[in-house]
């Protein structure tokens, strides 16, 4: 069995406009690792690394998938900045994700 | 050639009526489908399954897309089912799974993260039932009918692998491009369920109809239900309800002249029909009857659609009949209602309510022509048919008037084929002109079992009670024959 990616954090060039995304994945099929290829590109390509990102697998740690009602996978929220917005799918439809985490147009 | 199978293996669902249509109850480890529009009932019946369920040792998980789970909770409570105990006991696991409408959607995705939690809870509370409720909001967040196909397919399979008993309910849509929609969901369940919500004349009814059961046998009819005090009551019309018992010993009438025309009096556990137009009595005939059983120390329970009970006791009086002592050592109970207060179903319900609390020998019906405010002349056919049968089951005496206009035979006023089989005995009252006077003339149109007078007989009421001019004599004595089971009309 596969291990999926535990919680990584990376260093942001400073505090102001940091990303917290939370990823829930559901094991390790063909969307899980597409979201998680896809948000990795885009934290790059558009954030300069200004983000951390929590990956969570479901089918091990259930309670978390309660606890930020996750029906889907896979699920993206921005924890910050608030508000809180959630992504479904596995992103690969980039200018929506940007839409959605307000980054359209930001500094590639 | 006819292939011999084992009967499938179910879950009696215990609720009131439905395990008789289902031939037993859902089928075991499969998955069973509740459709219905807006206020039919399904999330009731997925929760009753549950509850009965879980107060018998068998845990489940409810999860709704729907209501929020303390919703969930509170309408319950209305039903009686305390759920926050069975949650608090590890017997039922609620799971408010809602997503907000919000969500940007970019790329593919599928409910892993449900079936997980669904999981984790199944596995908590080792739950062998789940009820999906309201599935179809869930599957709205897929905007592509082929995306939804292949989400229930992965849901048929993960239930059906785990060997759960599933309900799951969808909204049906009035939509007709919608309907079409769901279409496929029948063919992923075992047993398919359609709840009907429908108003009549003002009056709601409720009907539920197995559409299919793979493997078994079921009810084909339509039944009507209601959402009663403690759940879901069903009103099949069961093999064992349709067995009637046989006519019982002689009763009296309470009326010494109608007594000798029908032969010695009613039979108990007949239905008996009072059939005449306004005033001519019927209403004190069946009181008469009523005070007399008190007497014997007899339980009456008189159904009064017409007046209150005040009202009747007090017109009674006038006509010599005191059914004060009958109410007073509650030997008479009185249940007043109006017809159109409540839908058919509802006042069956009440009946068989107080048939089971009050445990009455005799039960009087005044007045039929009423019962078509309940709705419809359907509902009303519906309702006593349904209520015939089971008193003639507990073998109760039923005594019913009908107000019928002009001189036809009152067995034929009654429309709808096969109400006049279920009665027994018919009794015309009719007003006659006297000259200076109006009269009253009674007659024995039919009585089963049972020789009677075929002649009119004069009858007055007075202040001291009904009375017959004539010196009448049984039949059979007139005949120079006393056989008490003589030969029919």
């Amino acid at each position: 069995m596969s291990k999926a990616p535990k919680v990584r954090l990376r260093k942001g060039n400073g505090q102001r406009g940091r990303y917290l995304l939370r990823l829930f994945i559901a094991g390790n099929g063909p969307n899980s690792k597409k979201a998680v290829a896809n948000l990795r590109g885009l934290c790059r390509m558009h954030l300069n690394g200004r983000c951390t990102i929590e990956t969570v697998d479901v089918v091990k740690d259930f309670q978390a998938a309660v606890r930020d009602n996750i029906l889907v996978t896979p699920a993206l929220i921005r924890v910050l900045p608030r508000p809180r917005v959630m992504v479904l799918g596995n992103l690969s439809d980039l200018s929506k994700v940007l839409a959605a985490l307000g980054l359209s147009g930001s500094d590639s | 050639m006819r292939e011999t199978r084992r009967p499938i293996p179910k879950v009696p669902t215990q609720i009131a009526g439905l395990d008789a249509v289902l031939d037993g109850g859902l089928p075991r480890g499969r998955i069973s489908l509740a459709s219905g529009g807006p206020g039919s009932g399904k999330t009731v019946l997925g929760l009753e399954f549950l509850w009965r369920g879980a107060m018998a040792g068998d845990p489940g998980v409810f999860v709704t897309f729907e209501e929020r789970a303390e919703a969930v909770r509170s309408n319950a409570r209305s039903l009686g089912w305390d759920l926050a105990a069975l949650e608090k006991a590890g017997k039922m696991a609620i799971i408010e799974a809602h997503l907000s409408g919000n969500e940007v959607v970019s790329g593919d995705f599928d409910i892993q993260g449900l079936l997980t939690i669904v999981a984790g809870h199944v596995m908590r509370i080792r739950a062998r039932r789940v009820v999906m409720d309201a599935l179809d909001v869930l599957l709205r967040v897929y905007a592509d009918p082929q995306r939804e196909r292949t989400e229930l397919y992965r849901l048929q399979d993960w239930l059906i692998d785990r060997k759960l008993t599933s309900v799951v309910s969808v909204k049906a849509q009035l939509d007709g491009n919608m309907a079409h929609r769901y279409e496929f969901l029948d063919f992923m369940a075992d047993c398919v369920i359609r709840l009907d919500h429908r108003v009549n004349g003002h009056v709601a009814t409720r009907r539920l109809r197995v559409i299919k059961y793979r493997g078994s046998g079921f009810g084909t009819n339509e039944y009507p239900y209601v959402i009663g005090e403690h759940g879901i009551v069903l009103f099949p019309l069961t093999k064992a309800q349709l067995t009637h018992r046989p006519l019982g010993q002689r009763v009296s009438s309470g009326l010494a002249g109608l007594d000798a025309m029908l032969d010695g009096g009613f039979r108990r556990g007949a239905c008996v029909l009072i059939a005449g137009s306004s005033g001519t009595g019927k209403t004190t005939l069946a009181s008469a009857f009523a005070r007399a059983a008190a007497r014997r120390r007899e339980k009456v329970l008189y159904l009064n659609f017409e007046e209150s009970q005040e009202g009747m006791v007090a017109g009674m009086l006038s006509t010599g009949i005191d059914l004060r002592p009958a109410l007073r050592t509650q030997r008479l109970m009185v249940q007043t209602a109006l017809p159109e207060a409540m839908g058919s179903d509802n006042h069956l319900m009440r009946v068989i309510d107080a048939l089971d609390k009050f445990k009455p020998a005799h039960l009087i019906l005044d007045a039929i022509s009423a019962c078509v405010r309940m709705g419809s002349e359907k509902a009303a056919f519906d309702y006593l048919m349904r209520l015939v049968a089971v008193l003639k089951e507990r073998g109760i005496t039923c005594i019913l008037t009908n107000q019928s206009n002009g001189l036809a035979g009152a067995c034929e006023e009654l429309s709808g084929i096969g109400f006049s089989s279920v009665v027994d005995a018919v009794i015309q009252l009719r007003f006659v002109d006297a000259g200076q006077e109006i009269g009253r003339q009674i007659l024995i149109i039919k009585s089963r079992g049972s020789g009677h007078s075929n002649r009119r007989e004069p009858f007055y009421i007075t202040p001291q009670g009904i009375e017959f001019p004539n010196n009448l004599r049984p039949p059979s004595a007139r005949a120079g024959q006393a056989d008490p089971k003589g030969g029919g009309k």
